[in-house]
């Protein structure tokens, strides 16, 4: 014991504040329930994160508490919610960078499934499917044979637009997300962006003007921002849209 | 009650359930998948590194074919592989990236011409050929003789979830996303389905199929320091389990991925390592080569975390207010490097240990990381007591692992399973699968399920879910870790079997409609209680070391009397599981066993390893070509659906011929 | 294939866009230039009067046609209500578009959803302060000059609208030319990150500018208008208008 204690460095503790929760309830499936807000108490520990806090929060004080985490490492997308009114990833925020009160509600723009928990998934499927986020290209049924070439700048060019996450925070951050569902927003029209770079798929322009050539897809976005101002990992949005608002207009006009 | 009939339930959104339903479905079928979250969100997505297929573009990669990627999967296995499985595997592999880059995976290309690179902590120059420029690269991986890994950036398990989940939509594969399986259908020895319940409105439903496939992903959340997600808690391997006729194979055999960020456990990378980045202790020596002179911080996973582990007991290890940790240092490879291929680490150094890796060092400890075992299936992916019962993926025990998987093979296990147990169940529907539960044993069923879950309100009950999971899992991270000894076995045992019993009188206080999580973590409880009773009794009878199961008083590998897979069963009405054992056949082996190339040379051998090496020399000193010489020692391609039997084509086979 | 929709031209969406875009830019950078011909008063009324004869053809057609300025009045007036119609494209439509706007709006914290709506209030209130001042013009386009103008400003008691006018507009177009910029990722540079942020200060800069010489300008016009105020009504005569007149012809030589 006391080698344990002689071999221990100090370490500077910062004084734990109680941090004070006021988390948004409402479980849609319970007639009863009404949407409201309840407040918890919490001590702050040290590199606690909001995925920690909420834990504590639900094992010990409101056991019917939802939230949804999956990876709780900032890679999944699964835990947007509005921190002080603002879209994040709770799993990675720290509660040392917030202040001793937090407001926590559930990212609109989605289905409330109850509490903090939204169907973000759902949302996105329906993109998906409208969107058609997929390579179109000819069937290939038999991969013996060595892989088509592609320039090495090429497929980092399209990762980087891959790395959407689909955790919703640029439709949370968009006011015409939030004021025209029907919007496909950032993350529509980034991934049609990825696949209109992509040279495997062999849809055309005018084929990409059918879906969003619109006020639903590219010429809906009003340039407010808010998609590439919150979106967690930081991917070029605002250029994007560019991107296909130019090749749109393009395709309209020919 | 609503009752869903499908031809196909699979039941995980992840990369193998995603790729087994596009099998089905590509053969005339109709698969469902059930889905605990959006199939994106799926743990497949945490993959970063790579995955492995010997397509040998590079230049570190040249020479590369599948009887090597073989051979360093068999090692890596510290030989408790199915060989046979594992050739199948190597040979579907560089398929299934192929296949992957029609559908739009960007993987990463050579760039012909001059590269720097950093190899043992000296930066080195490698040259790329002009005729694999634009071809797939590779990076090195530990416990590999070429460089295999196969990787998009250090976002590769994304970019791979991305584009199949977009495939089966394209393919219009009807997801059911926040549902969970709760219990398998079966009657007369046949899985016709699962109870399940639904993650929105809390009710129960029944889903009817004529083959199920589990691909459920693994069960490390029953480990406190694990780096899996928060829904990786082997609930589709527990519900095999509880059918009692379905057995798990090695649930012993559990993985510590050497760098979990400390003390958090998420993953970086061994591509962080494989890149060129070292480990160093306290003092800020690098200390894996005194240990591997070798393979040093590329050795296999197990050895790795062993000797992390080793030198922080010998006193080297960094002192913090959590606990003692070693350093990851890539700062050596370049903030171009890091920024482009290592962002995944950077952000997660950023937002969850507020320091630059660029600049800084990461505080690293082994972290439960992968469970080797499984769902005990053929080659097939079928469970061989449960007929209609499939499993892909890291919920099956297809045994490719055996006790320790190697880097990279985990996401390649996915898809290559995927591909082939999707063409086996659709073979099944095409012949013998049929639709024939009585609705008496459904309605008994269904009121099994019911029963438990209304339990947890009787009033008597008084114990808290979360806190029975938290001791859990504190007794598996202290008991059944890294280093094992029978003492610490038996306690983690009893200890097990006495939350266990106290898991029966969880109390359920809210009883409003919806999921209502505090139920969840109820049943959830008891069955990964009974993964954690599987494990722990597996490694407690197993009097030997192996892979990742290292057992200090018994250190050396047990040929002699434990090369055999570990078979664990539970009987409705038992408290503990039952074990049993499946021997592994040295005189069918293509690689008989031996040493892994590192780690420890010193082992018990099995009577037969010198007459089945004798015979494998003497094939391979023939003058035959290598795949007759395979064929000859181990004949695989019959057991491979027809589709991917072909010969890979490679460019360094082409251009060396 | 996708689903089209037969009522409307699928072209439609596109040329709105960019014609929102062209009006807003071609109105924004006719905001600047005006601002700083109105400016000129800032020389000297000497000054201003030349830019007015100019603006009136005079030193082409050797004597001014104020109906020139009637008839560019026309066209921007024209151009404010086709940019205008097409931006009402966007403004939120309904009670229920607002509530959420304004709650979005509230929550979030964010610079440029906050000048977005800016630029819808301001927007609105182009509509008729632009008007306005357009119509003004189009009426009287003889009603130009040193005093004329500085009498409107003072005696006409047109001021105070010039004073929102001021502030309306620049902010506008300030924030709209840095949107359209952005919108169509234009002089955003290698790094769009980095080019944004340079565009923002570049439109702040230009704003305060504008600003700042806007409120001196109208400072001018109401100095001279108020020293005028007693002799309103009356034309100004440029001391040495021949000589001006003559300097411009030598140049155009």
């Amino acid at each position: 014991m006391n080698a344990c204690t002689e071999k221990t460095i100090p370490v500077k503790v910062s004084t734990a504040r109680t941090i004070e929760f006021a988390i948004f309830r409402h479980n849609p499936f319970d007639e009863a329930s009404e949407p409201h807000f309840e407040t918890y108490q919490l001590e702050e520990a040290d590199s606690m994160t909001l995925f920690i806090a909420l834990n504590e929060i639900r094992a010990k004080q409101a056991p019917s508490l939802q939230f949804d985490f999956v990876c709780r490492a900032g890679i999944c997308g699964s835990c947007a919610m509005l921190i002080n009114g603002r879209p994040g990833l709770a799993c990675r925020t720290l509660i040392s960078q917030l202040p001793t009160k937090v407001t926590l509600m559930p990212l609109p723009g989605f289905e409330l499934i109850g509490d903090l928990s939204v169907n973000t998934g759902k949302w996105m499927r329906g993109m998906s499917e409208h969107l058609q986020t997929w390579i179109h290209s000819a069937e290939v049924s038999n991969f013996d044979a060595m892989e088509e070439k592609m320039a090495p700048e090429q497929a980092e060019q399209i990762y980087e637009l891959e790395r959407c996450i689909e955790c919703g925070c640029c439709i949370a951050g968009c006011g015409t997300a939030q004021m025209r569902p029907e919007f496909v927003g950032a993350v529509g029209l980034n991934q049609l962006a990825r696949f209109k770079i992509d040279p495997r798929d062999n849809r055309t322009d005018a084929q990409f003007y059918e879906v969003i050539g619109n006020e639903h897809g590219v010429f809906g976005c009003m340039t407010m921002l808010g998609c590439e101002d919150f979106c967690p990992k930081e991917l070029p949005l605002a250029q994007q849209i560019a991107y296909m608002r130019r090749a749109m207009a393009a395709a309209g006009i020919n | 009650m609503q009752t869903i009939v499908t031809d196909a339930l699979i039941i995980g959104g992840g990369l193998a359930g995603l790729r087994t339903a596009i099998g089905v479905k590509r053969r005339g079928f109709t698969p469902l998948i059930l889905s605990l979250v959006p199939p994106k969100r799926s743990h497949s997505a945490a993959a970063q590194g790579g995955m492995q297929a010997s397509l040998g573009n590079s230049a570190k990669g040249w020479g590369d074919n599948e009887d090597v990627h073989f051979a360093d999967t068999i090692r890596g296995s510290d030989w408790g592989a199915d060989q046979v499985v594992a050739r199948m595997f190597v040979h579907t592999a560089p398929k299934a990236v192929r296949e992957l880059a029609a559908w739009g995976v960007p993987w990463n290309r050579v760039q012909k011409g001059d590269h720097k690179s950093v190899i043992n902590g000296e930066e080195v120059t490698i040259t790329e050929r002009d005729e694999s420029h634009g071809l797939i690269t590779a990076r090195n991986f530990g416990g590999t003789a070429k460089w295999r890994t196969n990787y998009v950036a250090d976002g590769t398990g994304h970019s791979m979830l991305y584009t199949m989940s977009n495939q089966a939509i394209a393919e219009g594969i009807e997801v059911h996303e926040r549902m969970e399986a709760i219990a398998l259908l079966h009657d007369n020895g046949r899985c016709q389905g699962a109870i399940v319940r639904n993650l929105i409105t809390g009710e129960l439903m029944v889903y009817l199929a004529k083959v199920t496939c589990i691909a459920t992903g693994g069960f490390g959340r029953i480990y406190r320091v694990s780096t899996n997600a928060v829904i990786n808690q082997g609930i589709g391997t527990a519900i095999a389990l509880e059918t009692g006729i379905a057995k798990l194979g090695n649930m012993e055999a559990v993985q510590f991925h050497p760098t979990g960020i400390f003390p958090a456990g998420i993953l970086v990378t061994e591509g962080c390592r494989g890149d060129g980045g070292l480990l160093l202790d306290a003092k800020e020596h690098r200390f894996m080569p005194d240990y591997e002179p070798e393979k040093r911080e590329l050795a296999s996973r197990d050895v790795v975390s062993r000797w992390m582990e080793t030198h922080i007991r010998n006193g080297h290890g960094v002192q913090s207010r959590f606990g003692e940790h070693l350093w990851l240092d890539i700062r050596l490879l370049g903030k171009k490097h890091i920024n482009s291929k290592l962002r995944e680490v950077k952000e997660i150094c950023q937002y969850f240990l507020g320091i630059d890796p660029t600049e800084s060092l990461i505080p690293v400890r082994p972290a439960q990381h992968y469970s080797m075992g499984g769902i005990r299936t053929d080659y097939r992916g079928e469970s061989p007591t449960l007929k209609g019962l499939f499993a892909a993926g890291e919920a099956a025990c297809w045994d490719m692992h055996g006790f320790n998987r190697l880097g990279g093979n985990s996401v390649a296990e996915t898809v290559v399973a995927g591909m082939i147990v999707g063409e086996f169940m659709a073979d099944s529907l095409t012949t013998e699968a049929t639709l024939a539960i009585s609705s008496t044993a459904i309605d008994s069923q269904v009121n099994e399920v019911r029963d438990e879950l209304a339990s947890f309100q009787r009033s008597e009950n008084n114990e808290n879910a979360w806190q029975i999971i938290e001791a859990m899992q504190s007794v598996m991270t202290d008991k059944v870790g890294i280093f094992r000894h029978g003492e610490q076995l038996a306690e983690a045992v009893t200890e097990l079997q006495s939350l266990y019993e106290r898991a029966g009188r969880i109390k359920v206080s809210d009883t409003s409609r919806g999921v209502n999580p505090e139920l969840c973590a109820a049943y959830r409880a008891k069955k990964m209680l009974k993964l954690s009773l599987c494990v722990a009794s597996g490694a407690l009878a197993r009097e030997e070391s192996r892979g990742a199961h290292c057992r200090e008083d018994f250190p050396l590998r047990n040929d002699k009397d434990w090369l055999k897979r570990t078979l664990t069963s539970w009987s409705p009405e038992a408290a503990s599981p039952a074990i049993d054992y499946e021997p592994l056949d040295v005189m069918s082996m293509e690689l008989p066993p031996g040493w892994r190339g590192y780690g420890g040379k010193e082992r018990i051998d099995h009577p037969d390893t010198p007459t089945r090496q004798a015979e494998v020399d003497g094939v391979q000193a023939g003058d035959a070509d290598r795949f007759a010489k395979q064929q000859q020692l181990m004949p695989f391609t019959g057991c491979l659906p027809e589709p991917f039997r072909g010969r890979n084509a490679r460019l360094s086979e082409e251009l060396d011929a | 294939m996708l689903f089209k929709n037969p009522l409307s031209s699928p072209r439609g969406p596109a040329v709105m866009d960019m014609l929102q875009s062209v009006s807003g830019i071609i109105l924004a950078l006719f905001m600047w230039a005006h601002m700083f011909m109105v400016s000129s008063i800032l020389l000297g009324n000497d000054a201003m009067y030349w830019v007015t004869k100019m603006f009136e053809g005079e030193p082409i057609f050797g004597k001014g046609y104020p109906i020139l300025v009637s008839l560019f009045a026309l066209f921007i007036l024209s151009l404010v209500v086709l940019h205008a119609f097409l931006a009402m494209r966007k403004f939120p439509a309904t009670h229920r578009q607002y509530r959420t706007l304004h709650n979005h709006l509230g929550g979030i914290r964010h610079t440029d959803s906050y000048l977005w709506y800016v630029q819808v209030f301001t927007g609105f209130a182009l509509f008729f302060l632009a008007s306005v001042h357009l119509y003004q013009l189009i009426m009287h386009p003889a009603d130009i000059g040193p005093y004329a103008s500085s009498d409107r400003v003072w005696t006409g008691r047109m001021w105070p609208l010039y004073l929102m006018l001021l502030f309306v507009v620049e902010l506008h177009g300030g924030i709209g030319l840095y949107r359209v910029l952005v919108k169509w990722g234009w002089f955003m540079g290698k790094d769009p990150k980095i080019g944004r942020k340079r565009l923002t200060i570049a439109k702040w800069v230009l704003t305060l500018f504008f600003l700042v010489l806007g409120s001196l300008t109208l400072a001018a016009y109401m100095k001279v208008g108020y020293e005028h105020q007693d002799s309103a009504g009356e034309r100004y005569q440029p001391a040495e208008y021949s000589q001006l007149h003559s300097a411009s012809q030598g140049e155009n030589d």
